[in-house]
Order: C-alpha cells, then structure tokens, then sequence
C-alpha cells in the first residue's frame, strides 16, 4: 500500500461526494430526477455492502433483496404494530440483517460449503422471506404492502433532504470500506480472495474475516433496505424480490468492478442510465438485466474500472 | 386421506422428471442450472402455440419436447461455454449467474411476447375407477410417461457404453477423460436430454391444470430443492426425493396452505445442505 495510492483513495472519494452533492442543483427542483437519483444512490450503497461480502471474499448470497427485506420489515412492523419510534426498530432491523448475513457466512464457512451450496441455502432463504411475508398477511398485508408514511421518519418524507441522508449513508460505507481495505484487515482480504488455503497457511483466519466481511455487508444492506423502505412511503415485497436487488446489484457491481473502490459508484451510474432507456418497454427489462447479467459476466468481468485504469495515467482506486 | 397420498406421488414424479435433469447437468458439467423450469415453460409453450395454430396435440406435443431439447443443446454450446472455460469453484460460480441471467431473459422474453398464451391439454376420458378409487386419467397419463421415461434413463446408464462413459465423468472428469471419452460432447447430449425431461414435465402440467409463462421460476425452485435434497450427484436419490417431496407438498398444502408448505420445502432443503450437504438420500447409489 504506497502512499500514493492512499491519497488517490481520499481525492477520488472527495470528487464523488462533491459531484454527487451538487447533482440536486444541477437537476432543478424536478421530483422525477430527485426519485431517480436517490434510487441511484440506493443501489449504489447496496453494491458497496455486496463489494464487501462478495467482491473479496467470493460468498455469493443470492439474498441481497431479502436481507434489506427482513430489516426494513422488521422495523416496519414493530413501529406500526407495537407503537414504537422508529429510530429504536430500525437498528433492530438492521442488527437482525447483519446477524443473518453472519450466520450464513459461519455456517458455511464451518461446513465448508462451497459457493453452489451458499448460494442455494441463500435462495432459499431469499425465497422463505417472500412466503412469510405473503403468509403472514395480518403483520406485513401481503402482496399490496405496508404505508410508511407518516410512521415518524420525518427526514425521509421530504424528497431532497432523503437525497442528502443516503449521500451521507453512500459515502460512509465508501470510506468505511476503504478503512477497512488499507488497514491489517484489507491485507487479509486481498490474500483470501488470491487463495484462501495459502492465507490460511499464513496464519489468517479465514473464518472470522469471512464472517466478518458478511456480517459488516449485511448490515449495511440492512441500514440502506430500512432507510428505503421508509423514504418509499410504501413498503411490499416487490421492493425486496431477487428481480428487483440481486440482479441489479450484481449487475451494477459487476459492471463497475468487483473489489474496488469507485466500482459500485461507476456502476450505480450506469445501471442508473440503462434503467431510464428500458422503462419505457415495461415487461421487457426483466430480458435486459437478464442478457446484462450473462454479458457482463461472461465477456466483461473485470469491469469499467479496470478498463479506466488501462486508459488514464493517474490512479483510479 | 388416499387420495392425497395418489395426488403427492404423482407430482413427486413430475419434480423427479425436472430434478433429475439437474442432477445430471450438475453431476456431468459442474454447472447448477437455475434455468431448469424455463426449459418445462419453453416445451409448453411451444406446443401450446402449435395447437393454437392447428397441428395435432399429440405431435405437438412431441414438437414441443423437441424444441426444448434443441434449446438445451443451444445453451450448452453457446452460453454454457463461458462457463466450461474454466474449473471448479470458478466453473460453479459462473455457471450459477449465467443461468440466473438465462432464467430472467427467457421469463422477460416470454412475459413480454406471449403474456397470454397457456397451454391446458384435454383427455379424451376425465377420470378412472380402480378398485372403487377415482384417480384422474391425467395422473394416470402423467405416471406412467414418467415411470417409462426413468425405466429408459436408468437402463441407458446402467446398460449402454455412453451410459458408462456419462457414470465415469460424472465420477471423475480428468480420469474418464484419460480413457478417451470426451466430455465436452457427453455435456452437451445430457443438456438436451435434460431439457427434454424438463420439457416433458412442463407438458404434463397442463394435463393438470394449466402451464403459463410465468411458472418457470415455481419449477425451478421445486426442482432445485428436490434435487438437493435427494443429492445433486444421485440419480436414485432424486428420484425417490422428488415422490417423498411431492407426498409432503400435499399434505401440507392440503393440511396448512401453499405458502407454509413451500416454506417447509425450502427449510428441509437448507437443512439438508446443513446437514448432509452430499443429500439426504445419496449412499443410495
């Protein structure tokens, strides 16, 4: 880790706050181009979390949608049904997913399940998710959802000062994961996702620091599905489904680049921009993130990151 | 109470029939197909515009099953191939998104193009009486196929020298490899075949009820967890998963509602992994 590519780190992070702080401006006061830009920075924090379960330590959860779920609805529901403020359910909500995000991360590092079987066991319970919260109709009012408004979030229920909050929630993973890779741990990381018996053999416990990288990624997951759920103003499993966040999670990470800094941010714009030209063919962007999925991920892995670092001379963390 | 018992052993058959396709493809080609239930959908829909279009039910059925299996050979030259490059987790990992992806295009394509079109097959005769049990003609039609097709299968492995070439890959790529068989064809045959099971599976739903373009995913899910459960290198194991499964999906479904019973599907098949991730029923074969 040179000096250099540290202080590339903090400039880079600067310019995306800064940019990303003056998009309100440059948009007006238009509410179409407000909702489409808080979702970019919604998706884009999710990929940061997914950076940090699957980009280094390749745990591929295929539970994203239902993580974010189970912590938006939790908090949800404790607030409307138990009369609660939501700033005491949302951390529940939110240590319940990264308590989630953990276990799976334990038990299939302690069984030695491989990524088939992470994944299968994480579909599955992604699944689960879904029929519980059809099943129990009288907490969560199945398919048509819960309203949020009005439940006492009231920094999310105006649309700009929502922007700002998940600003604040994007750039805070941002430097969070860039604690976390230029310190002990970032090492480790990197020597886990190269080989992982050889980090073994160095003497890195691997099963705590892939406990670890799930368990800080489904929180996050969890800070960003609750917050969403709230600034949404209606809450129903549509919103969670495996279409509507894996899929368009990996998309925007794989897009951006695994395992890098700015990749999530490149990504969440891009994604952002692919879902404005295919809105207008309803039905039909189900098949576009589909044939992304396949494209990117056959012929494109490395992402846009890498393809900017062949390009430019300075460093792009 | 009966009647039950009849209608969960007849839909364990049509899970064996999908579940068996990716225990083969996943045993053979390391590749977990997320895709499997699209390959039913794609078969009935096929046939369904085929008889809206005038052609026998019968032929079209067969042409239905047909184009299914083509479409399984397509994917396993084309889109697989990204996949076979490489080996291991790496193999597992990119086989696992790509049919994901190849699962989303299939159900926007058809949601988008025929968000109408299902496929409900008539029998000539509704039901029959054995020994004073009513049992549909449908269950009847559909066991029977299913039985015959896995009497086929199993005789085809045990019996035939590319049914012992498909055994020793599925035990030991490298070494069968060495003794001159080629896996990259066997792959690419299984795939067909497996989609024409699957293709076949998805024709007996609408003997059932009806198969519309959006159960691609129900199937999938299903398939997956029985072929889990029943271990996903085990042909055996699948198929006695698939009629145990089928027989707790009706109950339960009859007993606590759909929702529940899924939920109990899925949980059995986490718990498998958990437990015994080689399946439940494996030291079968």
């Amino acid at each position: 880790m040179s000096k250099r590519k540290f202080s590339a780190s903090y400039v880079a992070l600067l310019l995306v706050g800064l940019i990303l702080a003056l998009v309100p401006l440059a948009t007006g006061g238009s509410p179409y181009y407000s909702r489409i830009t808080t979702l970019m920075l919604i998706y884009t924090a999710y990929a940061v979390a997914f950076n940090m379960i699957f980009g280094h330590t390749k745990q591929l959860f295929l539970c994203l949608g239902a993580l974010a779920g189970c912590s938006a609805y939790l908090s949800v529901v404790l607030t409307r049904t138990l009369a609660l403020s939501p700033w005491i359910t949302i951390p529940l909500g939110i240590l319940l997913a990264g308590f989630l995000g953990g276990l799976f991360s334990y038990v299939s590092v302690r069984r030695g399940l491989g990524v088939i079987f992470l994944g299968v066991v994480t579909l599955a319970f992604s699944l689960i998710f879904y029929n519980l919260i059809l099943g129990l109709r009288e907490y969560t009012n199945g398919e048509t959802g819960i309203v949020t408004k009005g439940l006492g979030v009231g920094i999310l229920e105006s649309s700009w000062s929502s922007y700002y909050v998940f600003l604040a929630v994007l750039m805070l993973s941002l430097l969070l994961y860039h604690f976390v890779m230029s310190s002990r741990m970032g090492v480790a990381f990197r020597a886990l996702s190269d080989d992982e018996l050889t980090a073994e053999l160095a003497g890195i416990d691997v099963t705590s620091y892939k406990v670890f990288a799930a368990a800080i990624g489904s929180l996050l997951m969890g800070i960003v599905g609750s917050f969403y759920a709230y600034y949404n103003g209606l809450i129903s499993p549509a919103l969670f489904s495996l279409a509507s966040v894996d899929i368009v999670v990996l998309i925007t990470l794989s897009s951006g680049g695994m395992g890098t800094l700015l990749g999530p941010v490149l990504g969440g714009a891009v994604v952002a921009i692919i879902d404005e030209l295919v809105r207008p063919f309803g039905q039909l962007n189900v098949l576009v993130y589909g044939a992304l999925l396949i494209v990117l991920f056959a012929a494109f892995r490395q992402g846009l990151v890498s393809v900017l670092r062949k390009m430019v001379k300075f460093q792009i963390p | 109470m009966f009647p039950i018992l009849i209608d969960g052993v007849v839909q364990g058959l049509q899970l064996s029939l999908l579940a068996v396709g990716i225990t083969l493809i996943y045993g053979l080609g390391g590749v977990l197909n997320l895709a499997h239930g699209q390959f039913a959908v794609m078969a009935g829909i096929a046939t369904a515009l085929l008889i809206s279009n005038g052609v026998n039910v019968i032929v079209a059925s067969f042409l239905g099953v047909l184009a299914a299996g083509v479409f399984g050979l397509v994917i396993d030259r084309s889109l697989l191939l990204a996949a076979y490059r490489y080996k291991g987790e790496e193999r597992l990992l990119l086989g696992l998104v790509l049919t994901l992806g190849l699962s989303f295009v299939v159900d926007g394509y058809l949601n988008y193009r025929l968000p109408n079109v299902a496929l409900t097959l008539r029998l000539p005769i509704p039901s029959l009486s054995v020994f004073g049990i009513t049992i549909r003609a449908a269950s009847v039609v559909m066991s029977l196929m299913a039985i015959l097709v896995f009497l086929l299968l199993l005789i085809f492995l045990k019996g035939t020298l590319l049914g012992k070439a498909i055994r020793s890959i599925i035990q030991n790529e490298v070494g069968a490899e060495l003794c001159g068989i080629r896996p990259a064809r066997t792959r690419t045959f299984i795939v067909a075949l497996s989609a024409v099971m699957a293709g076949l599976a998805g024709i007996s739903q609408g003997l059932f009820s009806s198969l519309g373009t959006e159960m691609g995913v129900e199937f999938t899910i299903l398939a997956l967890i029985v072929a889990v459960v029943g271990g996903v290198r085990s042909i055996n194991g699948t198929l006695v998963a698939g009629i145990l499964l089928g027989i707790v999906n009706a109950y339960a479904s009859y007993y606590i509602g759909a929702y529940l019973a899924l939920i109990i599907l899925l949980g059995t098949a986490m718990l498998t992994i958990l437990i015994r991730p080689s399946g439940l029923l494996a030291y079968w074969t």
